[in-house]
C-alpha cells in the first residue's frame, strides 16, 4: 500500500485542497523577518486522532527533510479543543531561514498522498496576513487556472513504490489506476465521459489527451485538472511532437470557421490540419489534407476509399522540423516554431512513396554538424531503377542512395537509435508473379553509410521490428493464401542477431532460427529490447501468444556461438480474441487486451510479466482501450546509474522486505476483513434464528 | 483209381501251390504296400520337420530382426533425447535395459527438469530486472523537485 | 465425482427441484414434460402427463405428497407424486410463470404472465392435506400487481408471513401473505435487468435473487436489506443456497445463444458457479452443459445439487467429501 491517510477518516474533509494561497505566495519571497523565518506552517493535513498523531508527524517528516534539516521535536500539530482530533495544520522550525524558504519552493503544493496536498508558507506571512484580517473565514473556492500552473505535472514518477499508471477506458468510464502487478490495480481516478471517442497519452506521458466533438483537451497533474483545450470541430486523430511542445490535430471533414470563434480564425478555415503551440494553446498553422494518389473512383465510378497515412505530418527527433510529403512529387519541411517552410520551398524528390525521420538525433561517423536524416524510397520510374536515399536537413543533402530492381514495394524501418534503417524491399521476379524480399540495412553510423543486405527471403514479410535501444530484429513471413480459402496462410517467424564481432562493431546479420507452421502476425518488443512477444493477433481461430527471450541466461547452443543471442521461448499463453497488445514503459509487464471496437467476445484485459507468466485477467463491459502511461528519459546521470547498479544487492534486499511487507499487511487486512464479515452473518443469523423460534412459538 | 488219386492229389498240390503262390504274391503285395506307406509317412514326416526348421529359423529371424529395429528405435530416441533435450545423462544407461516407456519417462523428467530450470531463471531475471528498475525510479525521484523547478 | 446424466427432455429445462429428503428431483421443461427422478441413481421414476403448452415451473410440497406444475397452457396442476395422478387444474387467462408450496405446504401460490389486457396476478390457493380430498377453486387470495412492472418470481417467507416477489425490471418486492398488501420495493439489481430467480434459505428467513445483471444478492426476507452479493461475468438464469453449515451459494446462467458470437461453450460460460456465501469470493466453478443453465437447486440435505440445462439435460452432482471440509 502506498503510504497514504485515507484509511484514517473517508469522511476527512478535503476542502482544504482547494484553498487558494496564491496571493501569499507572491509575498513570501519579498519578506524577511526576524527568528520566525525558521517557521513554515504547512496546511492541508489529514485530521488524525491523537494516536494517530506521531505517524502522520513521521510520515510528514520524510517529506519536509527532503527540502532541509528538522526534527520530530521541531514539529508541532496543534489538536483541536477538545483534543480529539488534529486541526489539519502544523508548525515546523527548520535549521534556517534558508532551509525554510527552500521548503517552501520544493514543497508548496505538492501532494502528500494521493487525497492530500499540503500548502507551505512561512509562519510570518500568516502571521501578517491573518493579524491584517486579510484571511477570511469563509475561504472562497481557487481559481482553476492559477491552480494549473503549481500542479507538477510528472508527479507520478514521485510514486515511493515507482509503479506505473495506466489509463482504463470501458463503457463510458475512462480510469487510471496504479498496476498493482496480480492484485487489483489502485485507482487514481475515474471518470464519466471523459473522452468521446478515445484516450491518448502524450509521448512522455505528461498529458493525458481527450477527444470530442469539439476538439481535443489535455489533462495532467495530481488533480487531474484540464491543461490545455484546442478547439477542433470533427477532430478524428490527434498527434504529439516527441517532446510534447507541439500538437496536430486532425479532422475528416475541412473545418467551417466563423468570424467569431474564440481560438480559431479564418486562416483556418476549410482545413483539417492544425498544428498547435501546446504552450500557448493557440494554432501555429493549417493545412488541408492531400490527396493520395491513385484514382479517386474506381473503373465503375464507384469512390475509392483509400487509406490515410498517418501521421501525415512527421516530427523529427528533436521536434525542429515537422513534414510531409507530397506524394510522387516532394516533402515539405517546415521549420519550429514559427512553422514557416524552410527554404520557401519543399524539397523535390520525384516519385517519392514515403519517408521516415530518424527516430533519434543521427550520430553519423566524421559529422559533426548539426543535421537530422530522414530516408524515404522512390520507385522504378522510365528505364531508371528504384532508390533508396537519405537525406540531412537543413542541408538537403542526400547523403546516401541505392539503387533497387525488380521492386514492387518497400518499408522504411529505422532501429530506434538510429544506428540502422531497414528497408524491406519486395520483389518481384520477371514475369511479376513471384514474390521474395530483400532486407537491405543502412548502417547509419558507419564510414560511409555501408549496407547490408541480409537475405533472400522467400514468401511475402508481412511484419518487421527492430529490437528497441539494439540490433537484432524479427520479422514474421506468410505463405501464398490458397485461392479461396478463408483461412489465412500459415506464417513463419524468423529471428536475426549480428554475429560477434571485434570491439563495439556490429557484425553480420544472420539467422537464428525460424519457426515454421504458425499463425502469428504481430510482433511486440519490450520497449527495453531483449523481450519480445511473438503475437496472433485479430484472428477467428487462433490467438497465442509467444514471449521470447533474446539473452537467455542459460546454457547456449554451440552452434550458436558466434551469435550475439542466445534465443529461448520463454512460454506460450492464449488470450481468446485478442485485439491489442502494449508493453509497460519498463518492459516488465505486458498486457494484452479485447476492445470492444473489434468484436464484442469476452472483451477484458490480462496482464502477463515479461516472461509470459499471467498476473491477472480481468472481463470488462464494453472494454474499449487500454493506454500504459509513457515516462520521459530518466532524470538520472549515467554515474548514476551505475551506482544504482553496483549497489543493486541492498537495494534488493529492501525491496524484498517491502514486498513481503506489502503482502503480509495485505493478507492480514484480508483475513481481519473476512473475521469481520463472518463475525457479522452469525450475529445476524444468531439473532434471526432466536426470533424465529420465538415467533413459532406463539 | 490210384491215377485218379494221384490226379486229385496233384491239384490239390497244384491248387495247395497256387493257392500259397497267390497268398505269397498277395502277402509281397501288402508288405510293399505297408513298405510304400510307411515310406510315404516318413517322407511327409521329414518334410515337415522341414518346415518347421523352416519356420523356426524364419521366426528367429524376424524376431532379431524386431529386436535390432527395436533397438534402433531406441537408439534413435536415445539420441534425440540426447540432442533435443538439454540435461539428460545417458552416459550410464545400458541401451539394451532400456524400453520406449521408459524413454519416455526419462524424456519427460528431462523436460520437466528443463522447464523448471527456465522458470527458476526467469524468475532470477524477472527480480533482478523489476529491482533494477524500481531502484533507478527511486533514485529519480530525488531529482523530481529540480526537475519541477525547471 | 462423476456426474449423473438425466437425459428424457427433448427440449431446454426451465426449472428442476429436489423433494424434502433430497431423493428425488423434479424437472420441468419446454417439451411439456413433467418428470420425477431417483437422485441417487439418475433413474426415471415417473412422468406427468396432461400438459399441452411449454413448462415454466414446478414445485413439490415437504412430504412429496404433492407436485405443483405450470406453464403455457395457462393452466397450473396439482398431481400425486406416487402415482402421477393429476388431482386438480386450474385455468387462468394467461401462462402460468411460477408456482411455489408454503414451507408447511398448506398453501400453493401460482403466478401468471402479463400480457396486453392482463396484469401479473398472483393466485394464493389452499391445499387440502389428503390426496382424496377435493382441492378448492377459489384462490384464498388475489394479488393484483398493478403498480410494478411483471412479476418473474415469487415465494413464500417463513411462517407464511410474506410473499415476496421479484420483477422484470429488477425490483424486489414484499406482500403479506394475508392481505396481499404490498410492504415495501426495493431495488438491489441493475434498473431494467430482470430478476430471474428467487430461492430461500432452509429457514425461509433470508433468500438468494439472481439477475440478468449479472449479479446474485442474498436479502433479509424481512428488511429486503441486501446481506450479500455475488458478481459473476454473464447474465444470471438461477441462484441457489447450499444448507447450513456449508456457505455458499451456486450460480446459474450463460450467454444465450443469439448473444454468442461465438458458439465455443467456453464463452457461453456454461457453468455452474461456487461462491462462498459470506465472503462473496467465487471458490469453484463446473462445467458440462452445452447452453445456459436455466435453473440450479440443491439438495435440501446438502449432499448434491443439480442443474437443468438449455441443452436439455439436467445434470446431478453428488458432492466429493472435501466440499464439506471447508467452511
Amino acid at each position: 500500500m502506498a503510504p497514504s491517510f485515507e484509511q484514517l477518516d473517508p469522511d476527512l474533509d478535503l476542502e482544504d485542497e482547494e484553498i487558494d494561497f496564491s496571493d501569499l505566495r507572491e509575498q513570501y519571497e519579498v519578506r524577511m523577518e526576524e527568528g520566525l523565518d525558521a517557521f513554515v506552517v504547512v496546511d492541508g493535513l489529514p485530521k488524525v486522532t491523537p494516536e494517530q498523531k506521531d505517524k502522520l508527524v513521521k510520515f510528514l517528516l520524510r517529506k519536509l527533510t527532503t527540502a532541509g534539516k528538522t526534527t520530530q521535536d521541531n514539529v508541532y500539530m496543534p489538536m483541536n479543543e477538545e483534543g480529539n482530533m488534529s486541526e489539519g495544520f502544523a508548525f515546523v522550525e527548520y535549521e534556517t531561514p534558508a532551509q525554510a524558504a527552500a521548503a517552501i519552493k520544493a514543497l508548496h503544493g505538492t501532494a502528500l498522498d494521493k487525497k492530500h496536498t499540503i500548502a507551505v508558507n512561512k509562519l510570518t506571512d500568516i502571521e501578517r496576513y491573518g493579524r491584517e484580517g486579510r484571511i477570511e473565514e469563509d475561504y472562497t473556492a481557487p481559481e482553476i487556472p492559477e491552480f494549473h500552473e503549481k500542479e507538477h505535472l510528472r508527479w507520478w514518477l514521485g510514486d515511493p513504490e515507482g509503479r506505473d499508471q495506466f489509463a482504463i477506458y470501458r463503457a463510458d468510464n475512462v480510469g487510471v489506476f496504479w498496476n498493482e502487478r496480480e492484485d487489483q490495480p489502485e485507482p487514481i481516478v475515474d471518470r464519466l465521459n471523459w473522452t468521446e471517442s478515445f484516450v491518448q497519452w502524450s509521448p512522455k506521458g505528461t498529458y493525458l489527451t481527450s477527444v470530442h466533438a469539439q476538439g481535443t483537451q489535455l489533462w495532467g497533474g495530481p488533480t487531474w485538472s484540464r491543461q490545455k483545450r484546442f478547439m477542433h470541430p470533427g477532430v478524428n486523430l490527434v498527434d504529439f511532437s516527441p517532446d510534447e511542445r507541439y500538437l496536430t490535430t486532425w479532422s475528416h471533414q475541412p473545418m467551417q470557421v466563423d468570424e467569431n470563434h474564440a481560438t480559431l480564425t479564418i486562416e483556418e478555415d476549410g482545413k483539417n490540419y492544425i498544428i498547435w503551440d501546446i504552450a500557448t494553446g493557440k494554432p501555429l498553422r493549417s493545412f488541408v489534407t492531400l490527396d493520395p494518389p491513385g484514382p479517386r473512383t474506381d473503373t465503375e465510378g464507384n469512390p475509392i476509399k483509400k487509406k490515410l497515412q498517418w501521421p501525415a505530418f512527421k516530427w523529427s527527433a528533436d521536434s525542429k522540423y515537422v513534414a510531409r510529403m507530397n506524394h510522387g512529387q516532394s516533402v515539405s519541411v517546415y521549420e519550429l516554431p514559427r512553422m514557416n517552410l524552410m527554404d520557401k520551398q519543399s524539397v523535390k524528390i520525384e516519385g517519392i512513396v514515403d519517408f521516415e525521420w530518424s527516430p533519434t538525433n543521427p550520430q553519423r561517423d566524421n559529422v559533426r554538424d548539426y543535421e537530422q536524416l530522414f530516408c524515404y524510397w522512390t520507385p522504378e520510374m522510365g528505364s531508371n531503377p528504384a532508390k533508396v536515399g537519405l537525406m540531412s536537413i537543413p542541408s538537403k543533402e542526400v547523403v546516401r542512395t541505392r539503387n533497387l530492381f525488380n521492386v514492387s514495394d518497400a518499408k522504411l524501418h529505422w532501429q530506434s537509435d538510429s544506428a540502422f534503417v531497414c528497408v524491406k524491399v519486395d520483389r518481384h521476379s520477371k514475369s511479376k508473379k513471384s514474390l521474395a524480399t530483400n532486407l537491405e540495412i543502412f548502417r547509419v553510423r558507419e564510414k560511409g553509410v555501408p549496407v547490408e543486405v541480409v537475405d533472400n527471403i522467400k514468401d511475402t514479410v508481412i511484419n518487421f521490428a527492430w529490437e528497441p535501444k539494439g540490433d537484432r530484429f524479427v520479422l514474421i513471413t506468410a505463405g501464398e493464401v490458397a485461392v479461396g480459402s478463408a483461412v489465412p496462410p500459415k506464417t513463419a517467424v524468423s529471428f536475426y542477431c549480428p554475429e560477434k564481432a571485434k570491439g563495439t562493431a556490429v557484425g553480420n546479420f544472420k539467422l537464428i532460427r525460424t519457426v515454421e507452421k504458425k499463425n502469428n502476425n504481430a510482433i511486440h518488443w519490450s520497449p527495453s529490447g531483449r523481450f519480445v512477444l511473438v503475437a496472433t493477433v485479430l484472428n477467428q481461430a487462433s490467438f497465442d501468444l509467444d514471449f521470447w527471450d533474446f539473452d537467455f541466461e542459460g546454457e547456449k547452443e554451440e552452434k550458436e556461438k558466434d551469435l550475439t543471442a542466445n534465443l529461448q521461448l520463454m512460454s506460450t499463453q492464449e488470450h481468446y480474441g485478442v485485439t491489442d497488445i502494449e508493453w509497460d514503459p519498463s518492459g516488465r509487464f505486458v498486457a494484452t487486451s479485447a476492445s470492444v471496437w473489434k468484436h464484442r467476445a469476452d472483451n477484458g484485459y490480462k496482464l502477463y510479466t515479461f516472461s509470459g507468466q499471467q498476473l491477472r485477467e480481468e472481463s470488462l463491459e464494453n472494454f474499449k482501450q487500454w493506454a500504459w502511461r509513457p515516462r520521459p528519459e530518466r532524470l538520472l546521470s549515467k554515474e548514476e546509474m551505475k551506482n544504482v547498479r553496483k549497489n543493486l544487492r541492498e537495494y534488493s534486499r529492501a525491496f524484498e522486505e517491502a514486498d513481503s511487507a506489502k503482502r503480509s499487511s495485505a493478507d492480514k487486512a484480508v483475513v481481519e476483513g473476512r473475521r469481520r464479515q463472518l463475525e457479522e452473518w452469525l450475529a445476524w443469523r444468531e439473532q434471526v434464528v432466536e426470533e424465529l423460534v420465538e415467533e413459532r412459538r406463539e | 483209381q490210384e491215377h485218379q488219386d494221384l490226379l486229385a492229389r496233384r491239384e490239390v498240390i497244384q491248387k495247395k501251390k497256387e493257392s500259397a503262390a497267390t497268398a505269397q504274391a498277395a502277402r509281397l503285395r501288402e508288405e510293399e504296400q505297408r513298405k510304400k506307406v510307411r515310406q510315404q509317412e516318413l517322407l511327409a514326416a521329414e518334410s515337415e520337420r522341414l518346415a518347421q526348421e523352416a519356420k523356426d529359423r524364419d521366426e528367429r529371424r524376424v524376431q532379431a530382426e524386431r529386436k535390432r529395429v527395436q533397438r534402433e528405435e531406441t537408439e534413435k530416441q536415445l539420441n534425440e533425447l540426447k540432442k533435443g533435450v538439454k540435461g539428460v545423462d545417458v552416459s550410464n544407461i545400458d541401451i539394451d535395459d532400456l524400453d520406449t516407456n521408459r524413454i519416455r519417462m526419462l524424456k519427460l523428467q528431462a523436460l520437466e527438469r528443463e522447464k523448471n530450470e527456465l522458470n527458476d531463471k526467469l524468475r532470477v531475471t524477472g527480480k533482478r530486472i523489476d529491482h533494477l528498475e524500481r531502484a533507478y525510479r527511486r533514485e529519480e525521484i530525488k531529482h523530481l523537485a529540480e526537475d519541477y523547478a525547471a | 465425482m462423476r456426474p449423473i446424466l438425466l437425459s428424457g427432455h427433448e427440449r431446454a429445462l426451465t426449472q428442476v427441484k429436489f423433494s424434502k429428503e433430497g431423493d428425488f428431483i423434479f424437472s420441468v421443461s419446454k417439451d411439456h414434460n413433467v418428470c420425477a427422478w431417483y437422485s441417487a441413481n439418475g433413474e426415471r421414476f415417473g412422468m406427468y402427463k396432461g400438459h399441452q403448452g411449454a413448462l415454466w415451473s414446478v414445485d413439490v410440497d415437504p412430504t412429496t405428497t404433492f407436485l405443483a406444475t405450470g406453464g403455457a397452457d395457462n393452466t397450473m396442476r396439482l398431481w400425486e407424486v406416487k402415482t402421477g395422478k393429476q388431482l386438480k387444474q386450474w385455468e387462468f387467462p394467461t401462462s402460468i410463470r411460477r408456482v411455489e408450496f408454503s414451507e408447511d405446504g398448506k398453501l400453493l401460490l401460482g403466478v401468471t404472465e402479463k400480457r396486453t389486457g392482463q396484469l401479473s396476478n398472483i393466485y394464493v390457493y389452499d391445499i387440502a392435506q389428503d390426496v382424496n380430498a377435493e382441492q378448492s377453486d377459489e384462490p384464498t387470495l388475489r394479488i393484483v400487481v398493478d403498480e410494478l412492472p411483471r412479476v418473474t418470481v415469487a415465494g413464500f417467507s417463513y411462517l407464511n408471513r410474506y410473499i415476496i416477489t421479484g420483477h422484470e425490471n429488477g425490483c424486489v418486492a414484499q406482500w403479506d401473505a394475508k392481505t396481499g398488501e404490498m410492504i415495501a420495493d426495493e431495488y438491489p439489481h441493475e434498473d431494467g435487468a430482470s430478476v430471474t430467480d428467487l430461492q430461500w434459505s432452509a429457514d425461509r428467513t433470508y433468500f438468494i435473487t439472481s439477475s440478468k445483471d449479472k449479479t446474485a444478492k442474498l436479502q433479509d426476507a424481512r428488511t429486503l436489506k441486501v446481506l450479500h452479493t455475488y458478481v459473476a461475468d454473464t447474465p444470471l438464469n438461477s441462484a441457489a443456497i447450499t444448507p447450513e453449515p456449508t456457505n455458499y451459494v451456486i450460480l446459474g446462467g450463460g450467454q444465450a445463444a443469439m448473444d454468442v458470437t461465438t458458439t465455443s461453450a467456453r464463452q457461453g460460460k456454461f457453468e455452474a458457479r461456487f461462491y462462498h456465501k459470506i465472503f462473496e469470493e467465487e471458490v469453484g466453478r463446473v462445467r458440462g452443459h452445452f447452453g445456459p443453465l436455466n435453473y440450479v437447486a440443491v439438495s435440501p440435505d446438502g449432499k448434491c445439487y443439480c442443474s437443468g440445462g438449455e441443452d436439455g439435460y439436467v445434470r446431478v452432482h453428488h458432492f466429493d467429501p472435501p466440499y464439506f471440509d471447508f467452511k
